[in-house]
């Protein structure tokens, strides 16, 4: 009995232990505040905190909102937007922010759940979310439910992006929505221009030259809009590994066409393609490596990437003088 | 609020691990919950296959059905007389392995891997809150793990003895007529559950280490099973709340400084531990020295 005793008393410590965490939850249980997909700017002389994941969208959001906006971006440069971890302080922010906007399509992961818990607190928009699936690149393996999400290297996705994230501004703060729907214009504007210096810079590599070997599967979008066969060793996630048959194969290719250079990346090691390389100079065929290319994420400030637009164009300049 | 949400699942996690942890110290099979959260891969890929999806809900019952097979086929390798390491790796490398080529050749071109669909971040928990009647009960992770925590104290509870006989001495617990396969099995099952449902709410790293490190903490500091699993718990705790400032003092990964706070905890019983700690058996060898001289 008196064996029974000592060993109970472990568990009713337990027991109290958790009714008084009970309580405290109960406690803590709150009324869901109303609906707040509609919250609107409070009018106090601040400036609207917003928060993206991305670089890319980040400066598209400066550009739009102008001098209304603070814009806090979580991700910095060199970071993998899927496997991106967060810190302690990135709850400051969120919680902070009025305006979120992020990918969407998955492009961060497990986070995107998150955001679509936080819809239900403050306007948080994917910036993908007004481009019609019908002209988003699907995985042919998901039974086209799940898409490609890197759709900033097709510019005219981009545009959308912009064209989304400026509706958000507007419906938040109405009273400066013509501000934000000039920026926008003139932002476009720009963006349009440099569709158009890629075509024309693109049309300078030879038609059977226009191919764009690389570590990572971001370009997709790119290769289609203007016309570029785009060839990797990885998938679209990073952690799925390449095969073997994988590496001979765009090794043959690569020697059989002639191509001159393949691309490395920012944010993916290059191991891979240097076995591609090893590979071709044994059967007597020297590729170069073309040069760094911007895939999920932007360069850091004051280097010539550190815009949309500048990455943009140091993408197609690196790939037009590698390939010409 | 954020900061009291966090700790709690913290907390509740490093009390289901601490539990479960001692009882895999004793039986040297600590690993258990890294060689979980890769042999979970498959899970993941088929529960895709299946639905194309990447929804939550999917992935966690595919991650939950490897999970279990994971911990069957470790049990049932070291019964058939492997030694408990080399049944962890073996098991989870060739689950592991058919992962990466699930997903190689069925879903190249979908991000589709555990940091994607189902490691959470505990930094999230408070957001992802259980609504009912316009009531915000609090967050999701909070009554998953408490849940978890619940079932795995109501086993315990129940059959402690069992459990402690099985740990420290399988032969004489048969010889008394407990079916010792049968609670090396369940307490694999739980552990198996238990790590499943932590890593969709907050992520490996907190996981695998909340199994081992206080544990093994604890396991320097007592001789007593029901003294150590208390020890493992609070210091468990401990390390979820100090771990929450640190994180927050250096602006760092949340799980990342909990697990370094339990480390921290785990050298200075290293090192000082009354019974087992390095300074007190120096002192001791030292003792016997002096003895032997004299």
């Amino acid at each position: 009995m008196e064996k029974l005793k000592v060993k109970k008393s472990p568990m009713q410590r337990a027991k109290m232990t958790l009714s008084v965490l009970v309580l405290i939850l109960v406690a803590a249980c709150s009324k869901v505040e109303g609906e707040a997909g509609h919250k609107q700017r409070v009018q106090d002389g601040s400036k609207i905190q917003i928060v993206s994941t991305i670089g890319m969208i980040s400066d598209v959001v400066q550009e739009v909102g102008g001098t209304e906006v603070e814009v806090t971006g979580l991700m910095g440069p060199g970071v993998d937007p899927h496997l991106y971890k967060a810190s302690q302080g990135d709850i400051q922010k969120l919680d902070d922010a009025e305006i979120i906007f992020y990918g969407g399509l998955h492009l961060e992961g497990k986070m995107t759940e998150i955001f679509e818990k936080l819809e239900k607190r403050k306007p948080t928009v994917a910036v993908s979310s007004n481009i019609d699936p019908s002209v988003l690149r699907s995985g042919a393996d998901a039974g086209g439910s799940q898409y490609d999400p890197h759709i900033w290297f097709n510019v005219k996705h981009w545009v959308s992006a912009t064209e989304t994230i400026r509706d958000t501004l507007s419906s938040y703060d109405p009273a400066n929505a013509k501000k934000y729907e000039e920026n926008a214009t003139k932002y476009i504007a720009q963006l349009n221009e440099l569709d158009e210096e890629i075509k024309s810079r693109i049309s300078e590599i030879p038609e059977a030259g226009r191919v764009l070997v690389t570590a990572h599967d971001a370009f997709g979008y790119f290769g289609d809009a203007y016309g570029v066969k785009v060839m990797g060793l990885q998938g679209i996630s990073t952690a799925a590994e390449y095969g073997s048959k994988d590496v001979s194969k765009l090794r043959d290719y690569l020697v059989e066409n002639k191509v001159k250079a393949v691309f490395v990346e920012s944010s993916i090691p290059t191991k891979s393609m240097e076995a591609v390389i090893a590979g071709a100079k044994q059967m007597g065929h020297t590729v170069t490596i073309g040069g760094e290319l911007y895939s999920d994420s932007m360069g850091e400030p004051g280097s010539d990437a550190d815009t949309y637009i500048k990455m943009v164009r140091h993408n197609v300049n690196t790939i037009v003088e590698a390939l010409k | 609020m954020t900061d009291f949400w966090i700790i709690l699942t913290g907390t509740l996690v490093a009390a289901s691990c601490g539990v479960l942890g001692c009882f895999l110290v004793l039986r040297k099979m600590a690993m258990v919950g890294d060689a979980i959260s890769h042999s979970v891969l498959p899970g993941i890929a088929i529960a895709f296959l299946i639905s194309s999806s990447r929804d939550s809900l999917l992935m966690l019952i595919g991650a939950a059905v490897f999970g279990l097979i994971t911990v069957f086929l470790i049990q049932a390798l070291q019964q058939g007389g492997l030694q408990s390491d080399a049944s962890i790796g073996i098991v989870f490398t060739a689950l592991f392995a058919i992962g990466v080529i699930l997903i190689s050749r069925n879903a190249a071109n979908i991000d589709l891997d555990l940091d994607c669909v189902l490691f959470g971040e505990i930094a999230y928990v408070q957001w992802d809150t259980l609504i009912w009647n316009g009531y915000d009960l609090g967050p999701i992770a909070v009554w998953m793990l408490g849940g978890t925590f619940l079932i795995i104290l109501a086993a315990i509870g129940l059959f402690y003895k069992q459990f402690k006989l099985c740990a420290f001495d399988p032969a004489l617990a048969a010889a008394l007529g407990i079916p010792v396969a049968l609670f090396h099995y369940l307490l694999m099952g739980l552990v198996s559950l238990s790590t499943v449902a932590s890593f969709e709410s907050v992520g490996a790293i907190l996981v695998v280490g909340m199994l081992i490190v206080p544990a093994s903490t604890a396991y320097l500091l007592t001789d007593r099973l029901s003294v150590m699993l208390l020890y493992s718990i609070l210091i468990g705790a401990i390390s979820s709340a100090a771990g929450y400032y640190v994180a927050k003092w250096l602006d760092a990964s949340i799980a990342g400084s909990m697990i370094s706070v339990a480390g921290l905890l785990f050298l200075l019983a290293f090192l000082f531990s009354p019974l087992h700690g390095l300074i007190v058996r120096m002192r001791k060898r030292g003792r016997l020295k002096t003895v032997e001289a004299s």
